[in-house]
């Protein structure tokens, strides 16, 4: 038999495979970047801990999370269609029509209850406008073959006109028994609405982190065609994540009607930190892909910069241009760290 | 399932498999018969209608004709999930894995084991069984933690092949699979491929090297021009034998020679090297001189064209250009050095498919054509018009889109376009793939033309009797080095063969 073996082709320039070799560069930059993501994260903390003597009580970092609990739905929504689309900026799964989502959502929302329907159908309409819209989404990109930029761009236009037809560009006031118990405080002062934002964190990253469904979304985001190999509904998927990215758009408008007492114009804003927060996300995670805890920690991160600023009393316009410049540190380091790696 | 009497013990049956693409025929009554439990070795030329059989048993195409038996069940139509259910499973050369999955992730993705009583992943149970597979079959280990993109290649396609393994397949289709592999690494991959047949496992092995053929298959059949010309038992046949089998003879008059007297030197390359792909590659390219540079999939042959034009850069070695080094060479400055490269895949690199036949023409000379800034139109028109008659590109006209033209005439343009800026030295990869017999000889005529007019040009090609008909001298690398050099006037295409699977080097060996 080894008499055979000796038949073998020559080896290319006398080369012997090293396991995980060349690779290892790459690991180390990523680590590096995990890590340093991570340090700077306890340096802003600390930083605002000892300037700001009241930064660190029980009471601001109930408010900080409080008050990420809107935007970090929409960016957890945001997370499962980066993850099921694929890291690729243009032609990777985004979904802009969150926050005009969220904004439909909360105007029916409020419009019912004003209305005086309870609660429960409330909530099921806004959930619905979120999940149609989520639908749209996906046959515009799944069934059309639209880039999802493009898609969602478009979807995200529609909406936003509905809602201005829907509430005449005015504010609509509600007060039901279930906005009233979100936006109330729940132990130790924490704010409910943080509150909800932690279990919705828990049940979603549980799904998406620890089942055999979130395993296959990253397959299909990262490589269609093993997707495909595998012999998984690459299509279904895809659609999947578009509905449930809608759906949290949804819940985002509910919660945002307690935060605000109401519908009110201008969801549209949201857009850009959101994504910011959802492809900040990526740098927390070991093997830098999006994920639901990673976006988590970079709301907070966002949140306690919003917070801190305003504390030290530093123009809270600051803090979109610390925002912009880190999302060029991550994402041009994530991009050249795969970019070594192809 | 009972087998039927008259095929006993065939895994795979194809018979007078007929099937056109887009008019063009790609097999013409192939047939192919694997029986149980033994390594079967699938040989031929590029475009001979090895991957198109491949390609209809995996249920990706279907045949226009013929028959396909598996297990002795006929079979109108398979899809790649009928396929896999009758546990036939491939390993192809592009490796489907995830990148930032885990072993364990990767091996069990679409039949994940959960935790007993929960909706969530078994993530140690999916690690320890990776664990132990790996070990038992190849009896490597890779960390729990390690993700796909920290693999080497041949990691990945073990790892490809143990998903396979996984299902207990009846039927491994291996597709090229040493192509990527260091010998170490290929030697693993065989030791596997006996053991899997001495388990049960019928293999269907496809593959260039033609010394692994000899090495590793029980028998051997030869695809040429679509259909089977042989099946042949490895012990009663030979590397050279089968060489001889793959190469078509019947075309005699294609290759329109000229009798150029080449000139002086216009292309230096010395001790050139890129680690991983090439070592040590040296030549020279004089005026009117046609080189032809062949090598399989990963010999690095393409990748010395790519280090020519500037599109990769070279460790080490040097590049002289009519007597001066050219160092840093990219493509602004290759194309200033009158270096023009004719790319394969020219859907995505050598025509804009959307614009016109004229634009395409003269886009890469319009300095030619502008004064003030501004383009001359007639004049560029004039040019069109003489490359669109001189190469008799079928066309509706200058105005017609290059999309709407044929493979042939999309590569005649391709040419065309490189040939209106007048360059000195001409690199052409596959300049007739995917063309037909008549464009590939007008393709043979301008390449005559360009060395008339005094100009160098590298061919690289797979198709050695095109090789050895248009061509003055060839260089063979294998694995990375020239281990041959043919002057094109005394040898075959056999030979030339031979020398680019390695089997020259079994023969020194043995004998």
């Amino acid at each position: 038999m080894s008499v055979e073996l000796d038949l073998t082709p020559l080896s290319p320039l006398g080369q012997e495979a090293t396991p995980a070799g060349p690779a290892l560069g790459g690991q180390i930059a990523a680590l590096a970047l995990r890590a340093g993501s991570l340090i700077a994260f306890a340096v802003i903390v600390a930083v605002f801990a000892i300037t700001a003597p009241y930064f660190l009580s029980v009471g601001n970092i109930g408010n900080v999370v409080g008050q990420s609990a809107i935007p970090g739905v929409l960016a957890v929504g945001l997370t499962i269609v980066l993850i099921a689309g694929g890291s690729n900026v243009v032609t990777g799964g985004i979904d802009l029509s969150l926050a005009a989502n969220m904004g439909l959502s909360a105007a029916v929302y409020a419009t019912l209850a004003q209305a005086g329907y309870g609660d429960g159908t409330a909530v099921a309409a806004a959930l619905l406008t979120g999940g149609i819209i989520g639908a749209v989404n996906a046959f515009a990109v799944v069934v059309a073959g639209i880039v999802p930029l493009l898609a969602t761009l478009a979807v995200m236009n529609v909406v936003a006109g509905i809602e201005l037809v829907l509430t005449q560009n005015t504010v609509i006031p509600a007060t039901t028994p279930l906005l009233s118990a979100l936006s109330s405080s729940g132990p130790l002062g924490i704010p409910v609405l943080g509150l909800v934002l932690v279990v919705f964190t828990l049940i979603v990253g549980a799904i998406v982190q620890f089942t055999p469904t979130g395993l296959r979304l990253y397959a299909v985001g990262e490589f269609p065609e093993a997707g495909r190999a595998a012999g998984l509904p690459v299509r279904r998927l895809t659609a999947g994540a578009f509905v449930a990215s809608g759906l949290c758009g949804g819940f985002a408008g509910i919660l945002s009607v307690s935060n605000l007492s109401g519908s009110t114009t201008g969801s549209g804003e949201m857009l850009l930190p959101v994504v910011v927060t959802a492809l900040l996300g990526a740098v927390f995670s070991r093997r830098l892909v999006p994920t639901i805890g990673g976006t988590l920690l970079s709301t907070l991160f966002v949140g306690i910069l919003v917070n801190g600023f305003q504390l030290l009393n530093i123009s809270s316009t600051l803090v979109n241009g610390v925002q912009g410049i880190l999302i060029l540190l991550v994402v041009s380091a994530t991009t050249l760290l795969r970019k070594k790696e192809a | 399932m009972t087998l039927p009497a008259h095929r006993p013990g065939a895994a795979l049956s194809f018979s007078a498999i007929v099937k056109h693409f887009d008019g063009a025929q790609a097999l013409a009554g192939a047939s192919l018969t694997v029986p149980r439990g033994t390594v079967h070795g699938l040989v031929g030329q590029n475009g001979a209608g090895k991957s198109t059989l491949i390609k209809l048993l995996a249920g990706l195409h279907q045949a226009d004709d013929g028959q396909i038996e598996i297990d002795g069940v006929e079979h109108r139509t398979l899809t790649p999930h009928l396929v896999e259910t009758l546990g036939i499973h491939f390993i192809h050369q592009d490796r489907l894995l995830v990148p930032t999955f885990t072993v364990g992730e990767a091996l069990f993705l679409g039949r994940e084991p959960r935790i007993a009583g929960t909706p969530f992943l078994d993530r140690r149970l999916m690690q320890r069984r990776a664990a132990d597979i790996l070990d038992d079959y190849f009896g490597i280990r890779i960390p729990n933690s390690a993700l796909i993109r920290d693999l080497s290649t041949a990691e990945r396609q073990i790892v490809q092949i143990t998903r396979a393994l996984l299902d207990q397949p009846k039927v491994l289709v291996f597709d090229e699979p040493t192509a990527a592999l260091v010998r170490r690494e290929a030697d693993i991959l065989f030791r596997l491929i006996r053991r899997l047949r001495d388990e049960g496992v019928t293999i269907l092995y496809v593959s260039h090297y033609l010394n692994e053929i000899e090495a590793l298959c029980d028998a051997v059949t030869v695809l040429r021009n679509g259909r089977d010309v042989a099946t042949l038992p490895l012990a009663q046949t030979s590397a050279s034998e089968i060489a001889g089998l793959m190469i078509a003879r019947d075309i005699g008059e294609m290759f329109p020679k000229r009798d150029v007297v080449p000139g002086h030197d216009i292309l230096k390359v010395h001790g050139l090297q890129l680690s991983g792909k090439y070592h040590d590659v040296s030549f020279s390219l004089r005026r009117g001189e046609v080189l032809g540079l062949t090598g399989l999939l990963g010999s690095g042959a393409k990748d010395v064209l790519r280090t020519l034009f500037g599109l990769d850069q070279a460790d080490g070695g040097t590049i002289e250009i009519d007597g001066q080094p050219a160092r840093r060479l990219d493509p602004v400055r290759a194309a200033q050095r009158e270096l023009a490269l004719v790319p394969e895949d020219r859907r995505r690199n050598g025509v804009a498919l959307d614009m016109t036949v004229g634009e395409n023409l003269t886009l890469s000379s319009l300095k030619q054509f502008t004064r003030f800034g501004f383009l001359e139109t007639a004049r560029e028109r004039g040019e069109a018009d003489r490359l669109i008659a001189r190469l008799e590109i079928k066309t509706a006209g200058r105005d017609a889109l290059v999309r709407t033209l044929s493979g042939g005439n999309q590569q005649k343009v391709a040419i065309a376009k490189w040939l209106s800026r007048h360059s000195q030295i001409y690199l052409l990869d596959e300049p007739t793939v995917g063309v037909d017999i008549g464009s590939k000889v007008e393709i043979y005529r301008l390449i005559g033309d360009l060395a008339e007019r005094g100009a160098g040009v590298i061919v690289l090609s797979s198709d050695l009797t095109e090789l050895v008909g248009i061509t003055d001298r060839i260089l063979v690398l294998f694995r990375g080095r020239v281990i041959r050099a043919f002057a094109s006037a005394e040898t075959t295409p056999e030979a030339v063969l031979a020398a680019s699977t390695g089997s020259s080097e079994v023969l020194r060996h043995v004998g």
